[in-house]
């Protein structure tokens, strides 16, 4: 029943491009993003999951990576990439959604673009000068500051890795904030609610939702961070001991992608193990970052304040 | 009274977190700008056989005008169909969503795929091609969602001057609509361009090599970059960062340069026309 209303439905599509054929074009280069999403996951597991095959659950919760021994348990990988975002989310979440709330509600309009603009800059920064900056100052002042002989450690790459998502936790989340209807806000105002109240009683509770999606995609972003996290953290594949001491190297997932795939032989045993775990982190982030979309489109008060 | 002062107090506590954003840039800026004393204009146009930076400053260009080049007819045209054109439905959902997805994979991943689609699959290896296609994925949803904004933003009424005049439906879009969204498109092209200039995971296993002689002649040649080499340099071959201070000052430039010239535009072209105030 619902295949064959289905095909009315395309049918119906397709006899429109007869009228414009451009509007096929069109079509197609709209339809190109996902032919390029399913390629992608198509291509990434056909090397990747002969590493399943091959190592079994071992890829994913083995104890030890030492590719020259042939040694391929990507656990302490896993939980070096995990450790260090929630180092960075445990900084940059506060950080950022307070810094969304204040340029949106408190901040005076005169000022409100340059800061965004500054905010813009700090964006397009890339990943690999936040890690030149890291390896340069930030590792040593965190060696000095705390007596230890490097500076690369997990709480390096952490500080960094805040740095960079606080402006896609801000910017999501800043979004969502000013798409909160006015008249709710006036409507508490009038009430006399002050400022303050207004913010915490109405504008948080109607954009919690999207705060959480600006959450969860900054999560998808520090997790997928590769050049500046690689050169910051240390680039040992130990779990610390203790498994929360942040002041030990390691060696995130996508760090050991970028490492060792230029070295890896196509076809080797090595090189489906890394495209393993680029296969997890594809999935990973997939998941997420739909979620997320999926949290801020249900969001109906949002959706009717923007128009 | 004393409840507004408080009241005063908390907002300017609450202001700290936005000046730190401010203060982390502005000292990266700081931290940056101490290095310029290691470049020089002969730096600068020395070929890189002879320890200069030429081909490099050159080879980042090549990659990010090609991957333009390809993802701006692309994102452009997408954007239309989906502002004007797209039926409201599953399908269009789903091509929305695809969007945000590509917008969230990590660059390692695209450059993974990258390595075994483009360089392997079609044959490219690893060459300056094979990299225009690898950040053309990364462009093409910054390109995609600022056509859009762009091309929402534009009077409907443009438009139905056109087709009042008996016009179709794609001659009205394609003289009205777009050419008065244009500033916008272009934009946010050069914002796709600086979300990437420094882009290295992506580039790093499909079109950059460390020392290669001469610029490339063809896509089909390996191309060096000023990203690729840093990273290099200062990861595989353990060159202390001081030394490669040069590289990384350059790469600097040209990423504010180029998300400056968005800002720049998109603030210019707000004032000039009318209809966006």
């Amino acid at each position: 029943m619902l295949r064959v209303r289905n095909s009315k439905k395309m049918l119906h599509f397709f006899k429109h491009f007869k009228k414009e054929p451009i509007e096929a074009l069109l079509f197609l280069c709209a339809f190109f993003s996902i032919i390029v999403l399913f390629l992608m996951l198509f291509f990434t597991a056909k090397e990747g999951l002969q590493a399943f095959f091959t190592f079994g659950i071992d890829l994913i919760i083995g104890q030890t990576w030492k590719p020259s021994e042939g040694l391929f348990g990507a656990f302490p990988l896993i939980y070096g990439s995990i450790m260090v975002v929630s180092g960075a989310l445990v900084i940059a979440i506060p950080w950022g959604v307070i810094t969304a709330i204040f340029i949106a509600e408190v901040l005076p309009f005169s000022i409100r673009d340059i800061i965004k603009s500054i905010i813009e800059l700090l964006a397009s920064i890339p990943s690999i000068i936040y890690g030149f900056i890291g390896v340069l100052y930030i590792a040593p002042q965190v060696a000095s500051l705390f007596g230890i002989s490097f500076g690369t450690v997990a709480l390096t790459a952490s500080l960094v890795l805040a740095i960079m998502s606080v402006p896609t936790i801000l910017g999501v989340s800043g979004e969502i904030i000013s798409a909160v209807p006015k008249e709710y806000k006036e409507a508490a105002l009038a009430l006399g609610a002050t400022k303050w109240q207004t913010i915490r009683n109405v504008v948080i509770p109607i954009a919690k939702s999207g705060i959480l999606a600006s959450i969860m995609l900054g999560f998808g972003r520090a997790i997928g961070e590769t050049v500046a996290v690689l050169m910051v953290s240390g680039t040992v594949a130990r779990i610390p001991t203790p498994p929360w001491n942040f002041l030990s190297p390691v060696y995130p997932l996508t760090a050991v992608i970028a490492m060792q795939m230029g070295e890896a032989a196509v076809g080797s045993r090595e090189y489906s193990a890394l495209f393993g775990l680029g296969l997890i982190l594809f999935i990973l982030t997939f998941i997420v970052n739909t979620l997320a979309d999926i949290i801020v489109k249900r969001e109906p008060k949002i959706r009717s304040g923007k128009k | 009274m004393t409840s507004r002062i408080k009241e005063k107090v908390f907002f300017t506590i609450l202001g700290i977190p936005m000046v730190a954003c401010l203060l982390v840039f502005f000292w990266i800026v700081f931290v940056l700008s101490s290095g310029i004393g290691t470049l020089s204009w002969n730096i600068l146009t020395t070929s890189v056989l002879k320890g200069g930076i030429f081909e490099m400053i050159i080879g980042t260009i090549y990659l990010l005008l090609g991957a333009a080049g390809i993802a701006g007819p692309i994102g452009i045209l997408a954007a239309v169909y989906l502002v004007e054109y797209a039926p409201s439905g599953k399908l269009t959902r789903t091509i929305d969503q695809a969007i945000n997805n590509l917008a969230g994979v990590p660059s390692i991943v695209i450059g993974l795929f990258g390595l075994t689609f483009f360089c392997k699959q079609l044959g490219l290896g690893i060459s300056l091609g094979a990299g225009w296609l690898t950040l053309t994925l990364m462009i093409l949803p910054i390109v995609i969602r600022g056509t859009e904004e762009a091309i929402k933003l534009v009077p409907t009424s443009f438009k139905e001057a056109a087709l009042a005049l008996g016009t179709t439906k794609w001659k009205a879009i394609s003289s009205m609509t777009i050419p008065s969204a244009a500033p916008g498109i272009i934009t946010s092209v050069v914002l796709g361009m600086a979300r990437v200039a420094g882009e290295t995971a992506a580039i790093l296993f499909t079109s950059c090599v460390l020392v290669t002689r001469g610029l490339p002649t063809t896509p089909l040649d390996p191309v060096m970059a000023l990203a690729y080499n840093l990273f290099v340099k200062i990861v595989a071959l353990g060159e202390p960062p001081e030394k490669v201070f040069g590289i990384a000052l350059v790469l600097f430039f040209i990423v504010i340069f180029f998300a400056t010239a968005a800002i720049v535009l998109r603030i210019y072209y707000r004032r000039r026309q009318p209809w966006l105030r």
